[in-house]
């Protein structure tokens, strides 16, 4: 019998472990299971909740680090660097332009917005970045610019979701779901896929981290900033380790004798998870404990050990990613510069410059950079026009904008100091080598060694897939 | 082995409906099936002649009986990878077995048989005749056939508690629990099932299974995420279980209770089913796109729900498996979409009675208003008296007042709004509004030259928070924004020299007034609002810079743009020939009245003259706020989220998209039913009305069907279909075949629809009643007890878990109705959503209601019934995912409210006077609903002593476990710790 099948049927269900073995096998091996499971009730087990798998062909990342720039940062002020936008200021831009493009706030005829920054180029790579992006500006080697992109929505949440879950409307799982859905976890004392966010909220909610119709224990695990991380991971007031251990080897102990008197495997699962909930309550105060890091280090990403911060989340997700940890998503919210765009930027960098920079040169110093995939970018771009309303108090000011805006990438796979994609001197429209939500996600799958198309669930009669018919692998981004 | 039952005579050669389908429809149908578009070398297997018909290539994919002529065999069994069916790398190959199947069937004649799901149910004969409870019979009969006998029946103890969490969602009180055991009447169960039956608490269960469908929550969902006011809704569903509304009836009104000749007040409620859709407030979106994915998720949740078709699959094109073409998706869609989207306020009997009072109050207080005149002012000082007061101001505004004109537009044109005209001369718009509306109305010439235009803003009880404006999303309420304001004569544009209003609301955060004068000074972004004042009559003055002759018809354009929609929704317009026209907030009865002398005017305007006097006195200002707090009560009340079906004039066209997609609109669809199913009744039209009596119409092959497994499942665990939602040809097929059609006919003919007669029928089976553990042998031979050889044993859902462990410590309220409840949650769980809203939790009855009327906010549900799976309101939900994480461990271990829960029992326990043995015998009763067997008890009396001896030595500090300080901190911390670990046993949260 395959180990791994094995541990599979204890993480999950029963339902599972047979859709994916084929009666005949569950048949023996469910017969085997009880067996074993009756044979070995007292000993600690190696049972998993989330096993690895074996990938559909050679990974280049073993785990992803999400920087999810919610609100959309302004591109024109931080890598998409357009001249022309100062020199045309206060002018619309062409309606041949515009085309059919639709706006949330602004009418088509809004005048240019110049660059709020300068820009330099940086590195051996020449990458062009703004003033404000000083600590990145350090790095831009290990990073691949992607200014090329492009979404199909321009309001927050449905742009939201349809980067995280290809989908605009709510209900289809996440990619750190179906990440973890295709790889399993490397850690047994952790969440496979873990949340993190460290502002106002964000516009999609709790379906950005849905495993939508996969089983549940996909579902990312939201990391709380305040009070312990994992919600009821902390043992109620007044409990100490004694009594957790007597409690849970009491537990143990009867959920056991009902195995044997009742037979449902359920309950041998029942079991695990409760062992793996008090591995939990170890690991999560571990994983917490910053003392362990040099000052050094936190130094380097310019964090309080104690105090809530993007840097800070950081320097947890490097942690995590170290214990195992197969997926984590950073939410830095509040780049939704409607007006005020430089004050924006610049806020927002300062914020966030650091914790990004810190978090590429300490996974590199430690070797991981190579096997970590490192994202990083909001859920649309910002109009080249400005914004501004005399009624809502606003001025300089950027609207949403979908057709053309930059992400980054870094890391597990994707080469060094590469800047691509193009898009037309008003930073309108791409005009070279375009680079789809889709496409991102198929090739952030590539490089965890996923074939975004063969990476299917069945649901309703239907195999679904992250990127649903489309999406293709951006082989010019891979080292 | 399913063949054996699904065909009586069976051709020689594969099962089609079993065998051959499956595979066709798995690897063949995306390019080889219903949809045109897809198709590939002209070739279609899903119909028979198709299948065998001559392609463009001269050969035949299928020569019946020839398997050695058919080109499909040839290209199964091609090693030529350019050749070979299917194409590698885009389905999975062929195993051998199958390939025989597909050649096995050729041969024997390539019969093809219509899917069952799509051909009415006969109701089969019952093996054995009367001599087994019908259920028994069917499913013994298939246990035979298998070789397998059934279960012996639960101990009473097991199943007293079985019965009670699948009718009630609770499991009994240890009270109930032995009452039922010690009742040795023969039909004792049978009384107890009729018991919970009859108990309220039924519909409160079976509710929540229905709200899962109806994708029910209390926010709005998407990045605002507001709170709405939908619980009429829920409770609705409630009565209407709990007095067994029939299912017909019951659907009837949950797609168009609002058309129904009669309607009742639930009927209306009812309605909203198909309003529990998400609404984006996001700034800047377009409503009408929200609108149309609204209406994709209607057309899937009505497939799902009644259908049990993937419908929503033939959005984009046509279906890849069942026959549903794109046409027919959007005629189906067509049948939901006449309809506008009201916020309706309930008009209860209650409400009624407290409007009357209202009016009456507000009618004494004007009454009285007169003789409130004050002698002094605040300082003490000898204030006017008010028939002097009323003389000069009478004087002075009869003076400014000028008559005015209300003509009757000759003509109009709307960007979408529908436009009725008013006995009072006044426009009311309806239908779709959008973020840029143009109003443009012709004004036929007048008979006096125009020097004013004045534009009065209404309000009305059919308009969001009554008027004037029909904003009603992401905005205020009610408002509108008027972002200019036009006139034309003459083919030329008028200026307008001064614009003045009677209030500028302030619409935004940034509180500057937006007043008429904005409407005029070619700003769009600026506008004038009235926002602050509705449900209140308003206007604007717009003079003309020249006077417009006599005899010259105008052209008023109004245009109403924002991030969001808010054009207006109550208007009315008049012209004066006077130069010296100003708002003055007058309503047009009593500027009328002004304009004549005081002995002229008929006493009711002399009324309201004198009304509108003391109402601008500020001598009265403190009593008129009373009047005006008064007033707006009157548009208070309940509100709940309805469906109106549109005025005939009105009817929304709709129209195929391109790919699925809002932006891409095509030809017009007329409504209809997809052509495989049953037609609709001729006679009448094709709407909701008609779509919702088809469906129930008792020949429809899916209806009943798809509702009897539905039920069936929520007792056992597993549909008879086990794919609940997917009746279609990907969909699992029938385990039971004949027992659901059985069932599904029994449901429609003889129990009248009954849902709960059908519950009744279920429950007082032996199957139901067996016993629910399994030996090895079975577990291996059938481990998802797919024959029914042992009773049902699976987690129990979300809010059965919290709603059991309430019960269990005695905290469950038995409080019905009304909004949301916030029981308490840890923090950090609601901050993550948009703009970190906080969950204050509910104080005293309300932490411990049952988990249905748990306030659910669509971005960040409650915590502990999504860590159980309990579904967000986002999608509509058939079956839940029954999963088992760490998690969950974590919340029955940690969370404050279980541990409050724990604490309650712990008290209870504590202060009991009884031995240990006793009361931890009392804790089996009430948490698993049975006694413990020795062993466990000489465990759980170690652990009660160890601990024990821990809290009296303060080894362990027993206030803070119990959660008080008294002096029974040590025993009720004793027995907290000790009920947390039956709470937190597998069984515990298991039904078995």
């Amino acid at each position: 019998m395959n180990p791994n099948h094995m541990a599979w049927l204890r993480g999950i269900t029963r339902r599972h472990f047979f859709a994916d073995c084929g009666v005949g096998v569950g048949k023996i091996a469910l017969a085997g299971l009880l067996a074993e499971r009756t044979a070995r009730a007292t000993t600690r087990t190696d049972e998993r909740v989330l096993p690895p798998r074996a990938p559909h062909f050679r990974a280049r990342a073993q785990a992803v680090i999400q920087l999810f720039m919610a609100g959309a940062p302004s591109q024109l002020e931080m890598f998409d660097h357009k001249p022309k936008l100062a020199a045309i200021e206060g002018k619309p831009i062409p309606p041949d332009v515009i085309g059919d493009q639709r706006y949330a706030f602004i009418r088509t005829d809004a005048a240019v917005l110049g660059p709020q920054f300068r820009f330099a180029r940086h590195g051996q790579s020449g990458a062009e970045l703004s003033e404000v992006l000083p600590h990145l500006a350090r790095v831009v080697d290990d990073i691949t610019f992607v200014k090329s992109c492009r979404t199909d929505q321009f309001n927050h949440a449905p742009a939201q979701l349809f980067m995280n879950c290809g989908f605009a409307q709510p209900g289809r799982p996440s990619l750190g779901s179906w990440v973890t859905y295709g790889l399993g976890s490397e850690s047994d004392d952790l969440p496979a896929f873990v949340v993190m966010s460290t502002g106002s909220g964000i516009s999609g909610g709790s379906a950005n981290w849905s495993s939508g119709f996969l089983p549940g224990v996909h579902t990312g695990t939201r990391f709380r900033n305040a009070g312990a991380p994992i919600l009821d991971v902390a043992p109620p007031p007044g409990a100490d380790a004694a009594l957790e251990a007597d409690t849970l080897g009491l537990l143990r102990r009867m959920n056991e004798r009902r195995l044997h008197v009742e037979g449902d495997p359920a309950i041998a699962t029942r079991i695990a998870s409760y062992e793996m909930a008090h591995r939990l309550q170890t690991s999560a105060p571990e994983l917490m404990d910053l003392a362990s890091e040099s000052q050094e280090t936190l130094d380097l990403y310019g964090c309080k050990p104690e105090e809530a911060s993007f840097a800070r989340a950081c320097l947890i997700a490097r942690r995590l990613v170290e214990r195992g940890v197969r997926f984590v998503t950073i939410y830095h919210e509040g780049w939704d510069a409607h007006s005020q765009v430089a004050q924006n930027v610049r806020g927002n960098c300062g914020k966030t410059d650091q914790g990004c920079a810190a978090l590429l040169t300490d996974l590199k110093r430690r070797g991981m950079l190579d096997s970590t995939l490192v994202v990083w970018g909001g859920e649309f771009g910002r109009t080249p026009m400005v914004e501004a309303s005399a009624v809502l108090g606003r001025s300089q000011g950027r609207d949403h904008h979908p057709n053309a805006y930059t992400m980054w990438l870094a890391g597990g796979g994707i080469r060094q100091g590469l800047t691509y994609g193009e898009t037309d001197e008003l930073g309108f429209h791409v005009t070279r080598d375009p680079v789809h939500v889709h496409d991102l996600q198929a090739t952030i799958l590539h490089c965890l060694g996923l074939d975004h198309e063969q990476l299917t669930f069945r649901h309703q009669g239907r195999d679904y897939r992250l990127t649903d018919v489309h999406g293709r692998v951006v082989h010019d981004l891979l080292a | 082995m399913l063949a054996l039952l699904l065909a009586a005579f069976l051709p020689q050669g594969p099962d089609f409906t079993t065998e051959v389908r499956p595979i066709l429809a798995d690897r063949c149908f995306a390019c080889h099936g219903p949809d045109a578009e897809a198709r590939r070398a002209g070739l279609r297997l899903d119909v028979a002649e198709a299948a065998s018909a001559t392609l463009e290539s001269g050969r035949r994919a299928i020569v019946p009986g020839r398997p050695q002529d058919s080109e499909l065999v040839r290209r199964i069994r091609s090693s030529d990878p350019d050749r070979v069916m299917p194409p590698p790398g885009e389905h999975d190959a062929l195993s051998e077995a199958e390939r025989r199947i597909l050649e096995g069937w050729i041969e024997a004649g390539a019969e093809y048989h219509p899917h069952w799901a799509f051909v009415a149910p006969q109701r089969p004969p019952v093996p054995g005749g009367d001599a087994l409870h019908p259920v028994d019979a069917f499913v013994r009969a298939r246990l035979a056939a298998e070789g397998l006998s059934p279960s012996p029946a639960a101990d009473r103890a097991t199943l007293c508690r079985r019965v009670h969490l699948d009718l009630i969602g609770l499991p009994p009180t240890p009270e109930e629990l032995e009452s039922f055991v010690a009742d040795d009447r023969e039909d004792a169960y049978e009384r107890l099932v009729d018991r919970l039956l009859a108990d309220p608490r039924y519909g409160e269960r079976q509710a929540r299974r229905w709200l899962d469908l109806a994708r029910y929550a209390d926010t709005n969902g998407y990045e605002k995420d507001r709170p709405r006011s939908m619980w009429p809704y829920r409770d609705a569903v409630i009565r209407a279980l709990n007095d067994d509304v029939p299912f017909d009836a019951f659907t009837i009104a949950q797609l168009a209770g609002d058309m129904l000749p009669d309607a009742s007040i639930d009927d209306i409620i009812a309605s909203g089913f198909h309003r529990n859709t998400m609404r984006n407030e996001e700034g800047g979106i377009d409503p009408l796109e929200f609108r149309y994915l609204a209406m994709v998720d209607r057309v899937a949740t009505t497939g799902t729900t009644w259908l049990g078709l993937t419908v929503g699959c033939a959005q984009c094109h046509t279906h890849k498996f069942d026959p549903i073409t794109h046409r027919e998706y959007f005629g189906l869609m067509g049948l939901l979409d006449n309809c506008d989207e009201p916020e309706w306020t309930i008009p209860t009997e209650n409400l009624l009675a407290q409007r009357a009072h209202l009016t009456a109050q507000i009618e004494s207080a004007w009454r009285e208003l007169p003789a409130k005149w004050p002698a002094t002012d605040k300082d003490g000082n000898a204030t006017t008296p008010m028939a002097e007061r009323f003389d000069a101001w009478e004087a002075a505004e009869s003076a400014r007042a000028v008559a005015w004109t209300i003509p009757r537009p000759s003509d109009w044109t709307t960007t979408l709004p529908h436009f009725r005209v008013l006995d009072d001369g006044s426009i009311f718009a309806s239908g779709d509004a959008t973020k840029s509306d143009v109003y443009t109305l012709e004004l036929p010439a007048g008979t006096q030259p125009v020097h004013a235009i004045r534009l009065e803003v209404l309000p009305d009880e059919n308009l969001p928070a009554h008027g004037p404006g029909l904003c009603d999303y992401e905005g205020p309420k009610g408002d509108f924004f008027l972002s200019e304001f036009e006139v034309h004569a003459n083919g030329a544009r008028i200026p307008i020299a001064a614009a003045t209003d009677s209030f500028a609301g302030s619409p935004f955060a940034s509180q500057k007034r937006a007043g008429a004068a904005n409407a005029i000074d070619g700003e769009m972004s600026s506008g004038w609002s009235t926002n602050g004042e509705q449900g209140r009559p308003h206007a604007a003055v717009f003079k003309l810079a020249e006077a417009i002759p006599t005899g010259v018809p105008l052209t008023v354009t109004m245009r109403f743009e924002r991030h969001y929609a808010c054009s207006l929704g109550r208007f009315r317009l008049a012209v004066t020939d006077s130069d010296a026209a100003e708002a003055r907030g007058h309503t047009a009865l009593v500027e009328e009245a002004l304009t004549k002398p005081a002995d002229a005017r008929e006493d009711a305007a002399k009324l309201l003259v004198e009304r509108r006097f003391l109402e601008s006195a500020p001598e009265l200002a403190d009593h008129i706020q009373h009047i005006r707090r008064l007033e707006n009560q009157l548009r208070g009340g309940t509100t709940t989220l309805v469906m109106r079906e549109r005025p005939a004039d009105n009817r929304r066209v709709t129209r195929r998209h391109h790919r699925g997609e809002y932006a891409q609109p095509r030809e017009v669809v007329a409504p209809g039913v997809p052509e495989v199913l049953p037609a609709l009744p001729e006679g009448q039209p094709a709407d909701r009305m008609a779509l919702a009596r088809w469906l129930v119409s008792g020949e429809h092959p899916l209806t009943a069907r798809v509702t009897v497994n539905r039920h069936w499942a929520s007792f056992f665990g597993r549909g008879i279909v086990e794919t609940l939602d997917d009746f279609g040809l990907q969909g699992a097929l029938p385990s039971h075949p004949e027992l659901l059609d059985w069932l599904a006919k029994t449901f429609v003919e003889d129990l009248g629809w009954s849902q709960k007669a059908l519950h009744r029928l279920i429950v007082t089976s032996a199957t139901y009643r067996q016993d629910s553990s399994a030996g090895a042998s079975l577990e291996a031979r059938d481990p998802d007890n797919v024959l029914l050889a042992r009773g049902p044993r699976v987690r129990l859902e979300a809010e059965q878990i919290r709603d059991a462990m309430l019960r269990a410590a005695s905290l469950l309220s038995e409080k019905m109705f009304g909004p949301g409840v916030r029981p308490p949650q840890p923090d950090g769980v609601t901050e993550i959503a948009f703009g970190s809203p906080r969950w204050n939790a509910s104080q005293g009855e309300d932490r411990y209601r049952r988990s249905v009327y748990t306030f659910q906010k669509r971005t960040a549900p409650f915590a502990m019934l999504q860590t159980f799976d309990g579904p967000s309101g986002e999608n509509c939900t058939a079956k839940r995912d029954r999963s088992n994480s760490p998690l969950q461990a974590l919340t029955l271990l940690n969370d404050p409210m279980f541990i409050e829960i724990a604490q309650a029992l712990g008290r209870r326990l504590g202060a009991s006077s009884t031995d240990d043995q006793t009361r931890i015998q009392e804790l089996g009763l009430r948490v698993l609903s049975r006694r413990f067997e020795p062993d466990e008890v000489e465990d759980l009396t170690a652990y009660l002593a160890k601990q024990r001896t821990r809290l009296a030595t303060g080894s362990l500090d027993a206030a803070t476990l119990a959660g008080s300080d008294d002096e029974h901190a040590v025993e009720n911390a004793a027995w907290t710790l000790l009920a947390r670990v039956v709470m937190n046993l597998d069984e515990a949260i298991v039904k078995r």
